[in-house]
């Protein structure tokens, strides 16, 4: 599980939301039961204010100011330096690749095992092997993917006895190339989620309308493209956004597999916050990626809260 | 008109399905290759090793593998300190979070929107935005390194989603139930006690499990707020380990990321359905 997916909890499925809650209609309640109610609140939103939300204060306002010894207001200047420094401009496409990769690879993965094994009889012992390295941390997959791409590794191994020692590349040092296998690591571990999700979406679906298809002679694929996809609309809005979400935050992967590097080059922005706040020491830029990095996150989560909204329906 | 002459459950062999057979048996074969390079290289033990990966297995060298591992990684300490983490952090976080679930879905409070928001919000921001302050912080309240400031940390983070699963779940109890308890006269402490708490179980187990397995896997904050032995959570020892690839042989990192994976397969193995069904009713 994740963490990635690290990552927060595996799947922050955000159900039903507020929004949804079933409409009590509140009395206005007596300083009694107000007292009451406080009590049990109480722990749980002071946990929260005072170690998540005073810091992500902290967060916003520190990205305001510079990284002189003394700091004063910047205005959006450490903003600036995502596009400045050539090192940050390139975590930024790297960020972006991890999206395009994500919404391509685990999301593509995931609705094709998931429609592919729903029918099937033993689709559940096939789902088992892609669904297995979403229990392993991201730190052990990065080990395991890191010993499978060294220079000296597995896949070069596995290619040099393939004759093809052309082919061969030193996977973890190259640009772009080091990007590209992290990515793979990633959808390695992050199809499994896609995959569940997804599953459940097919079960959702009436088999009435696949079978009416089937009497009116639709086939397999015809089923497929104009039965079966448009109703999973609205988990697809789900899993597109749990995965990006995921994806965007991904730390643990990067971090054991190159450290963001060689120089740099394999770094996200969930990496350069890192690298900029704790070993470059400069908080106000780090401050800015991360604040940057929340608005792609909460954009992504947005897509499927909002997708469960309609799934509600 | 196949369709229409097909029953259910005795279908043709179609070219269709037997592409769809073997594109499922490639990409489940696929998916296994590094989980078995993983096993058979843990396996191996460290004489034997020729620098390149083994494909089959030879001899049995993962005992000596993981005791090395336990050694250049100090992995004993960080594994105790992991599951103190995981028990008290997840339990007090899956406590916490009962107490709001129960005042936002069960009591008469005013704005309980505004209050889930408050609370929810902390599972929909990247960890990387606290991390930060939260350093400074616990250098400046002497909490930075010690293994309370990190499981104050790991609490906190848990918090959210745990409310957010078992709100859901106490928003299905029938309100007629918390009537008749408070028409008896039992106060709202007695009603989340003796009626909720009891009710909420599965959903508590579940959420117990999930971030049980979240603080298991942590690294980001593992490596930012703690530095020495007596505090550093696990993923931060493997983490350390593997970036010395070049002092510990390949077989002893691959022992350490195996043995520290096994509590989280075992738990979603043993949990599939929960896992499943709290997805399920998430959508």
């Amino acid at each position: 599980m994740s963490s990635t997916v690290s990552t927060q909890p595996p799947v922050s499925v955000a159900g039903s939301a507020a929004g949804a809650a079933p409409r009590r209609r509140t009395r206005p309640g007596g300083p009694r039961r107000n007292l009451a109610a406080a009590a049990f609140l109480l722990p749980a939103a002071a946990l929260v204010a005072v170690v998540l939300l005073v810091p992500f204060g902290a967060t916003v306002y520190r990205s305001l100011l510079t990284d002189d010894l003394q700091p004063v207001f910047g205005g959006l200047s450490a903003y600036a330096k995502l596009l400045d420094d050539p090192a940050l401009s390139l975590s930024l496409l790297n960020t972006l690749l991890w999206m395009a990769g994500t919404l391509l690879l685990p999301v593509g993965f995931g609705l094709a095992v998931a429609v592919m094994t729903n029918a099937q009889k033993w689709g559940r012992i096939a789902r088992l092997a892609v669904v297995l390295p979403y229990a392993i941390s991201g730190s052990a997959v990065a080990v395991i993917w890191g010993y499978m791409l060294r220079s000296d590794g597995a896949v070069n191994q596995m290619l040099a006895n393939l004759g093809l020692e052309s082919w061969a590349h030193d996977w973890l040092l190259e640009d772009p190339l080091n990007t590209f296998g992290m990515i793979m690591a990633n959808t390695w571990q992050a199809t499994g989620v896609a995959v569940i999700l997804f599953l459940v979406g097919l079960q959702t679906i009436p088999p009435e309308t696949v079978e009416a298809a089937a009497i009116d002679g639709a086939d397999g694929w015809v089923r497929f493209r104009h039965i079966v996809l448009p109703q999973l609309r609205p988990v697809t809005y789900v899993v597109v956004g749990i995965s990006l979400a995921n994806a965007l935050r991904t730390f643990d992967v990067i971090w054991v597999m190159t450290q963001g590097g060689p120089a740099r080059t394999s770094e996200t922005l969930a990496l350069s916050m890192y690298r900029e706040s704790f070993l470059l020491q400069r908080p106000g830029v780090g401050s800015a990626i991360a604040v940057v990095l929340t608005l792609i996150v909460l954009a992504s989560s947005w897509l499927y809260l909002r997708g469960q909204g309609k799934a509600a329906r | 008109m196949k369709g229409a002459v097909m029953k259910k459950g005795k279908q043709p062999r179609s070219v269709g399905r037997v592409a769809r057979d073997v594109t499922v048996i490639g990409m489940a074969l696929l998916w296994l290759v590094p989980t078995w390079l993983l096993v058979v290289n843990a396996l191996t033990s460290v004489e034997t090793y020729t620098g390149s990966p083994r494909w089959v297995p030879d001899g049995f060298g993962f005992f000596d593998n993981l005791v090395a591992a336990w050694d250049a990684g100090d992995f004993g300490q960080a594994t105790a300190n992991s599951l103190g983490y995981a028990f008290v952090c997840a339990a007090a976080a899956v406590l916490v979070a009962a107490g709001a679930a129960f005042a936002v879905a069960v009591m008469p409070v005013r704005r309980p929107a505004l209050w889930f928001w408050l609370i929810y919000t902390g599972t929909l921001l990247p960890l990387q935005v606290f991390v930060r302050p939260l350093f400074s912080a616990s250098a400046e309240l002497d909490l930075y390194d010690s293994w309370t400031g990190l499981a104050i940390v790991y609490t906190a983070i848990c918090v959210p989603f745990a409310f957010f699963v078992i709100r859901n779940y106490l928003a299905t109890v029938p309100r007629e139930i918390t009537e008749a308890a408070l028409l008896d006269g039992a106060s709202w402490w007695r009603v989340f006690y003796s009626v909720h708490l009891p009710l909420a179980k599965p959903a508590m187990a579940a959420a117990f499990i999930f971030q049980f397995v979240w603080v298991w896997n942590e690294l980001l904050f593992g490596i930012s707020l703690t530095f020495s032995p007596t505090a550093r959570p696990i993923m931060a020892a493997l983490a350390d380990l593997s970036s010395g690839y070049s002092r510990v042989p390949p077989p002893v990192v691959l022992a350490a990321a195996l043995a520290v994976s096994v509590p989280t397969v075992a738990l979603f193995f043993a949990f599939q359905r929960l896992f499943v069904s709290s997805m399920r009713t998430n959508i």
